[in-house]
């Protein structure tokens, strides 16, 4: 629910509760001042009835269209004393109207004799009050609501203005382009401060960002001399005169460093992917690339007696890095190939629209999703230093491919789709079911 | 073959130098960029390894340097920063290989022989030792004159081994000769051992003498002295 929808909401239904109380409080306030004008006006007319009988004048029935009575009384009342008495004339049953009547009684002390002087006149009743109040009142619920609704959304376009930017800047700003958020100066107290904190939080990521990658980077690279200075050395040492036992040691020396050295390899190969520092400038020919790479690992199939079945289309170009290419391809295969079983197979598939990878192997251990993470084994293969398929990954994520990795029915299916300009918008659609679909296939 | 190492970190410089001084080569080292540039002006040398960053400047200097001074050494970079645009400008500046650190001594030798027969005009397309040959243009490897069925790997594999004649040369060696540095192939030693296995039958089927040995827990061995 949109904010100025909200405040809408809030705004009508506090008018709705306040407007039949206000209407209430009109109508009751209405009604006593008509009852005391018209108590006012009886009183005055008892007055100057009370005064033509104290000059002898004859009375008449009716003064100032009000009925009057004059009357001698008996009562023990005081002269100067008013009485008022509504009489609503639905009681009487020959009428059957129901107007209402209000009687003003005055007691006179005429000529040493009491004399009660009454009159009596209708006045509005309240259901036409109430009906006069319904008609504004509506009228009054009407013209808000037409002009709440229509005015809330062009104000809040105008007031929500600097808070719709900053969203908008919010969601373009990106870490990793180490590009300050600059957000500008509002009237409005509240934006200014969201857009205050907004900045110096910010700020802080993007240095914490660039500060942590630096080390990173430059961690990497440092550690390459000091590697290179123990491998040439053990290398040295491997050549001297040495013993069975001291050889295992420096084998187990070599093995280690390489370790190590690819480790920190792979780790600047993915900080240097992360900077995009291999932007695509060109279109590759990439079944050319695949068949090269099939055949650079075609001993090694051979040698652990892998049937390799493959599909390649012609002439499908995406527009990727050559580095790229070569490690998507090299890490894809050379994981098929490790993680396969003797006798086992290799399937790869490409055509324009994916990249397909099926091998045979043990059913992996923990979830599949999980495998893209960094240093994740699948099975406890001490060879492997677990950092390839995250490398794949990565380098999917920067050319906008899209890698699913499934296991069924004994064989591991690597697909890699291509946005291409047709099946980008399909592929968002469903997902799912296309890929399903394929797998099938 | 006199060579020029460029490198500023004495160890590293001191186990190059060391490694090709085996070799028979004469090995020469700068630390800084100036010295370098005095030690090209005044001698000549056949290849140039050159390490990017040192501490006077960037290596890549040293390059328009020996352009501009006309010095037609080869060239071999040496980097720690395996930055793409390092390699491309590098290879565009008319340096004639490059390689990251951290790097396997045999493989330096390799890649320098490799440049250095391709610079010598009058290099001959053919490795030989004893029996065996090998042809670097048509890929094909003779032993007593009878052509050998080697695949591609094999046949970069035996060159390996010639060029680095009885030198212990590791198995990560080798695989990192074979496969390079990306692919995370530790399985690769069993295949290492494989690909030796199947050179050392075909050589003996072809009558060569098996020259390669295997080193106990380290690696293996081409040695000359075999009969």
């Amino acid at each position: 629910m949109k904010l100025v929808d909200k405040f809408t909401l809030w705004y009508l239904s506090a008018t709705l509760i306040i407007l039949p109380l206000n209407a209430y409080i009109s109508y009751q306030s209405i009604r006593k001042e008509i009852d005391k004008a018209t108590v006012e006006r009886l009183m005055h007319v008892n007055e100057r009835v009370a005064g033509q009988v104290k000059a002898g004048e004859p009375v008449s029935d009716h003064t100032q269209g009000c009925k009057i009575v004059v009357a001698e009384s008996t009562a023990d009342v005081p002269a100067g004393h008013v009485e008022v008495a509504e009489k609503s004339i639905k009681d009487i049953p020959e009428l059957r109207d129901n107007d209402r009547k209000v009687i003003v009684s005055s007691y006179y002390n005429i000529n040493n004799r009491l004399y009660k002087v009454t009159s009596a006149d209708y006045v509005t009743r309240p259901e036409q009050i109430l009906a006069g109040l319904r008609t504004s009142i509506m009228w009054k619920v009407v013209i808000l609501l037409a002009f709440v609704i229509l005015t809330a959304r062009l104000v809040s376009r105008y007031v929500l203005a600097p808070f719709y930017s900053t969203l908008k800047k919010v969601q373009r700003f990106n870490l990793k382009t180490k590009q300050k958020l600059e957000l500008p100066r509002t009237r409005t107290k509240e934006f200014n401060e969201l857009n205050c904190f907004l900045e110096k939080m910010t700020d802080k990521a993007v240095k914490d960002y660039s500060s942590l990658k630096e080390f990173a980077e430059n961690a990497s690279h440092e550690l390459q001399t000091p590697l290179a200075i123990i491998r040439s050395k053990l290398e040295l040492l491997s050549e001297s005169d040495i013993r069975g036992e001291q050889a295992h040691l420096i084998g187990d020396m070599q093995n280690a460093v390489e370790k190590l050295t690819r480790i920190n390899r792979s780790l600047v190969l993915l900080s240097r992917l992360e900077n995009n520092e291999y932007e695509a400038t060109e279109k590759v020919p990439f079944s050319q690339y695949t068949r090269d790479a099939l055949s650079a690992f075609c001993d090694l199939m051979a040698l652990k007696s892998l049937r390799v079945k493959s599909h390649i289309e012609d002439e499908v170009c995406l527009h990727l890095h050559p580095s790229l290419a070569d490690i998507l391809l090299n890490n894809l295969l050379s994981n098929a190939i490790r993680h396969n079983q003797p006798e086992g197979a290799i399937e790869v598939t490409l055509n324009h629209e994916y990249l397909m990878v099926k091998n045979t192997g043990h059913p992996p251990t923990g979830p599949t999703a999980e495998m893209f993470q960094r240093f994740r084994k699948g099975s406890q293969c001490n060879n492997s230093i677990g950092i390839g398929l995250s490398i794949v990954k990565q380098i999917c994520d920067m050319n906008n491919f899209e890698i699913q990795y499934h296991y069924a029915s004994g064989l591991h299916i690597i697909v890699v789709n291509f946005p291409s300009e047709a099946a980008a918008s399909k592929l968002l659609q469903n997902d799912e079911r296309y890929l399903h679909e394929k797998i099938r296939q | 073959m006199k060579v020029l190492l460029i490198e500023d970190n004495l160890e590293l410089a001191s186990s190059i130098s060391e490694f090709l001084a085996r070799e028979g080569y004469i090995c020469e080292v700068s630390y800084n960029i100036k010295d370098a540039q005095d030690k090209l002006i005044s001698f000549q040398y056949d290849c140039v390894l050159l390490d990017i960053m040192l501490p006077d400047g960037n290596g890549l200097q040293i390059l328009s340097f020996m352009r501009l001074e006309k010095i037609q050494s080869s060239i071999l970079i040496l980097s720690a920063k395996n930055s793409l645009d390092d390699k491309i400008i590098g290879l565009e500046e008319g340096a004639d290989d490059y390689l990251t650190k951290p790097f396997h001594l045999p493989e330096l030798h390799a890649r320098l022989r490799a440049i250095y027969r391709r610079k010598k005009l009058n290099g001959s397309n053919i490795i030989a030792f004893n029996e065996i040959s090998l042809n670097i243009d048509t890929l094909e490897a003779t032993v007593n004159g009878q052509l050998l069925d080697v695949t591609r790997k094999e046949f970069d594999l035996l060159l390996y081994f010639l060029v680095n004649k009885n030198r212990v040369l590791s198995r990560q060696s080798i695989a990192a000769h074979l496969w390079g540095d990306y692919t995370d192939n530790f399985a690769n030693f069993d295949f290492v051992y494989q690909h030796v296995k199947n050179i050392r039958k075909k050589i003996s089927a072809a009558n060569g003498t098996d020259y390669i040995g295997t080193v106990y827990g380290l690696g293996y061995k081409f040695n000359t002295s075999k009969q």
